[in-house]
C-alpha cells in the first residue's frame, strides 16, 4: 500500500500539517493589521479604562492607591459637595441623541422612498448625493451651522423678529443649534440602513392589502414600516451612539452653557487634567453605549433579521 | 413593483424629499458662497481671499501635513488592510466557531464602532505614556498617522474582503492544479481580481484621513496642525472669516469631487465583468 492512499495515520497527519499551513499564511497576511490594531487601539482603551480607577496626582494624572473617587465624581459628588451639573449634562446628552435620532428618521423616510421609487440605475446616484456631504470634514459641517444660525444670521433675524428669542441673541450657541448641528451630521446614517431595508422591501405585501382595499396610511404601517425596521434600528443605533459622545457640535455650537458628555470628557484631558475622572466619565459613556448595542441585537435577534455578509 | 406607487404618493415623495436635500447641501453651499465677499474696501464678489491663502505660510504648511499624512497613513493603511482583507477570506477555517474564531472580527470592527472620542484620547493617553517611558512617540504627525491607519486598515480591509467573498474560490484551487505556488497564485490571480477594490480602498482611507477630526486633534502635537485642526482653532477662537471659509469651499470641492471620482470608478469596474447578453 502507498503512502498516497492513505492510512488513517498518514492522512492525519497531512491534514493537520495542510491546517498549520493555513493558519501560518493566516498570521502572515491578517497578524500585522490586527496586532497593529491590538497595540494601538484596543491595549489604549484599556490602559483607559483602568485609568478610571485610579486616585489623581498633582499633576491631574493617575496615581495610586485604587478608588472609586472617580466614579462618585461622575454621581456628582466632590470637595465641594454635591451638583446636579453632571447628571443635567448626562441627560441633556440622551436627550439630544435621542431627539437627533427621532428627527432624522422623520427626514429620512420620505428620502428614502422617494429613491426607492426611482428607476434602478438611477437610485445609486441619488443615494450618493445624501451621502457626499458626510465625506466633508465634520468641522466644516458643523461650522457652516454657525454661519447660518449666528447672531447676525438671516434666520437669528427671522426668530428675534417672532419673538422665540430676545433681541441681539443668536439661535447659536444652544441647545437648539447642538439639536440642528446632530440632526444634520447624523442624517446619513440614518438614510443608508432605511435604505437598505427598503430596497429590498416585498411590495407583493402591498399589493395583497391594497387588493383588500386598505387605505393608504393602513398599507404604509402594516406591510411598509414593519419590514423597514431592521433598517431603522440599525439607523438609530448609528445615529444616537455617535450624538451620544460627540464633541465637536456642541464645542462649535452649544457655548458653555449647553455641554455635552463628550465635551466634558474632552475637557478632563485638554483643560485641566483630571485623568481619572475623565476615563471614569468614558466608562460611563461606553456603558451606555454597550447597553444600546445589547438591546439593538437582542430587537434585531427577535425580529429574526441577519447581519449579512461580514467579516 | 416599487414603480407602481400611485402618483399622488409619488409627489409627495418629491415634495418631501426636495427640502431634505435642499438641507443637506444649502449649509455647504453658503459657505462657498460667501468665500467669494469681496476684498477689503471692495463692493463686487472677487477671488480675493483664495488668492490670500496662497500667500498664507500657515496654511500652505498645514495643507501639506495634510497630504503627508493622507497619502502616508493611507499607503501603510492599505497594505495592512488588504493583507487582513485578502488572508481572512483565504485562509481562515469556517469550520471552528467560538471565540478564538470570532477574534479577528472583533478585533476588526473595533476602530470601526468606538466612538471617536475615545478613540483618540486612549491614544492621547497611550502616547503620552509611552512616550514618557521610551522617549519615542512625542505627539505629532507620527502618532497622528499611526492613529489614522488603525482606523483606515479595518475599512480597507471590508472592502478587499466583500470582493474577494464575491470570487469562486475554485478559482485557487484551479491555479494550484496549474502548479502556481503561492506568490505566482497572489501576482497573477489574486492581485488582478481585487486591484479595484485596493484602489477603492486606498481613496477610502485618504478620505478617511482627510475627513477626520476628532482623532487627529487628540493625537496632535504642537507642531502638526493639520487642515482640519488649522480651520477648528481658527473657528473656535476668531469666529467665522471669509478666508477659512475660502479654505473650507476648496476642501468641500475636493472631497466631493474624489467622492464622486469612486463612484464612477466602482460603477466602471461593476460594468467590467457583467456576461454579454445581448449583441
Amino acid at each position: 500500500m502507498s503512502a498516497l492512499t492513505g492510512s488513517p495515520f498518514l492522512q492525519g497527519t497531512a491534514e493537520r500539517a495542510e491546517r498549520a499551513a493555513r493558519a501560518l499564511r493566516l498570521w502572515i497576511t491578517a497578524g500585522p493589521g490586527l496586532v497593529w490594531i491590538v497595540i494601538f487601539l484596543i491595549l489604549p482603551s484599556a490602559i483607559l479604562l483602568a485609568i478610571g480607577f485610579f486616585s489623581i496626582g498633582n499633576y491631574g494624572n493617575p496615581h495610586l492607591p485604587l478608588t472609586l473617587e472617580p466614579f462618585r465624581e461622575v454621581a456628582g459628588y466632590s470637595i465641594l459637595g454635591w451638583s446636579p451639573d453632571n447628571i443635567e449634562t448626562i441627560l441633556r446628552s440622551l436627550l439630544q441623541a435621542i431627539s437627533a435620532a427621532i428627527l432624522t428618521i422623520l427626514l429620512a423616510y420620505p428620502v428614502v422612498f422617494f429613491i426607492v421609487a426611482q428607476p434602478v440605475a438611477l437610485r445609486p446616484l441619488l443615494l450618493l448625493f445624501v451621502i457626499l456631504p458626510s465625506w466633508t470634514n465634520q468641522v466644516v459641517r458643523t461650522y457652516a451651522w454657525m454661519e447660518l444660525l449666528g447672531p447676525g444670521s438671516a434666520l437669528s433675524h427671522l426668530a428675534q423678529t417672532l419673538g422665540f428669542i430676545p433681541p441681539h441673541l443668536g439661535l447659536m450657541p444652544g441647545v437648539f443649534a447642538m439639536q440642528i448641528g446632530l440632526t444634520y451630521n447624523y442624517l446619513p446614517y440614518m438614510v443608508v440602513p432605511l435604505y437598505a431595508a427598503a430596497e429590498k422591501l416585498d411590495w407583493t405585501l402591498v399589493e395583497a392589502g391594497r387588493d383588500l382595499y386598505a387605505s393608504g396610511t393602513k398599507l404604509f404601517w402594516s406591510a411598509v414600516f414593519p419590514q423597514t425596521i431592521p433598517g431603522l434600528l440599525s439607523g438609530i443605533i448609528l445615529v444616537a451612539i455617535p450624538a451620544f459622545g460627540d464633541y465637536v457640535v456642541p464645542t462649535l455650537l452649544g457655548g458653555g452653557k449647553s455641554m455635552m458628555i463628550g465635551s466634558l470628557i474632552a475637557s478632563q484631558f485638554l483643560d485641566t487634567p483630571n485623568w481619572p475622572y475623565g476615563a471614569a466619565l468614558t466608562i460611563f459613556m461606553l456603558v451606555f453605549t454597550c447597553g444600546g448595542l445589547i438591546v439593538f441585537r437582542v430587537m434585531s435577534k427577535r425580529l429574526g433579521t441577519s447581519e449579512g455578509s461580514m467579516i | 413593483m416599487s414603480q407602481q406607487l400611485a402618483r399622488p404618493i409619488r409627489r409627495a415623495l418629491l415634495i418631501t424629499s426636495m427640502p431634505v436635500y435642499l438641507l443637506l447641501y444649502a449649509p455647504l453651499a453658503l459657505i462657498a458662497v460667501f468665500s467669494f465677499a469681496p476684498a477689503p474696501g471692495g463692493a463686487s464678489a472677487s477671488a480675493h481671499w483664495y488668492a490670500d491663502l496662497l500667500h498664507d505660510p500657515d496654511v500652505l504648511a498645514a495643507l501639506r501635513r495634510s497630504l503627508i499624512l493622507g497619502i502616508g497613513s493611507s499607503i501603510l493603511g492599505t497594505i495592512l488592510g488588504t493583507l487582513m482583507g485578502f488572508g481572512l477570506s483565504r485562509f481562515r477555517t469556517r469550520a471552528r466557531t467560538g471565540f478564538a474564531a470570532a477574534l479577528p472580527s472583533l478585533i476588526i470592527y473595533t476602530p470601526i464602532i468606538m466612538p471617536s472620542l475615545v478613540f483618540g484620547i486612549s491614544d492621547l493617553i497611550f502616547f503620552n505614556l509611552m512616550h514618557k517611558a521610551t522617549g519615542l512617540f512625542s505627539a505629532g504627525l507620527l502618532t497622528m498617522g499611526i492613529a489614522h491607519v488603525t482606523f483606515q486598515a479595518p475599512y480597507v480591509a471590508l472592502v478587499v474582503f466583500a470582493r474577494m467573498a464575491g470570487l469562486d474560490p475554485n478559482l485557487f484551487e484551479a491555479s494550484q492544479d496549474l502548479y502556481a505556488d503561492a506568490r505566482q497564485s497572489f501576482l497573477h490571480l489574486t492581485m488582478p481580481v481585487i486591484r479595484p477594490a485596493i484602489i477603492g480602498g486606498f481613496l477610502l482611507a485618504f478620505t478617511l484621513s482627510i475627513d477626520d477630526f476628532t482623532i487627529s486633534y487628540f493625537t496632535a502635537g504642537p507642531g502638526s496642525t493639520t487642515l482640519p485642526i488649522y480651520i477648528y482653532s481658527a473657528v473656535a477662537l476668531k469666529g467665522i472669516s471669509p478666508d477659512i471659509n475660502a479654505l473650507a469651499t476648496l476642501m468641500i470641492a475636493t472631497v466631493i469631487g474624489i467622492g464622486l471620482l469612486q463612484y464612477v470608478f466602482s460603477r466602471q469596474k461593476e460594468r467590467h465583468p457583467m456576461p454579454r447578453t445581448g449583441d
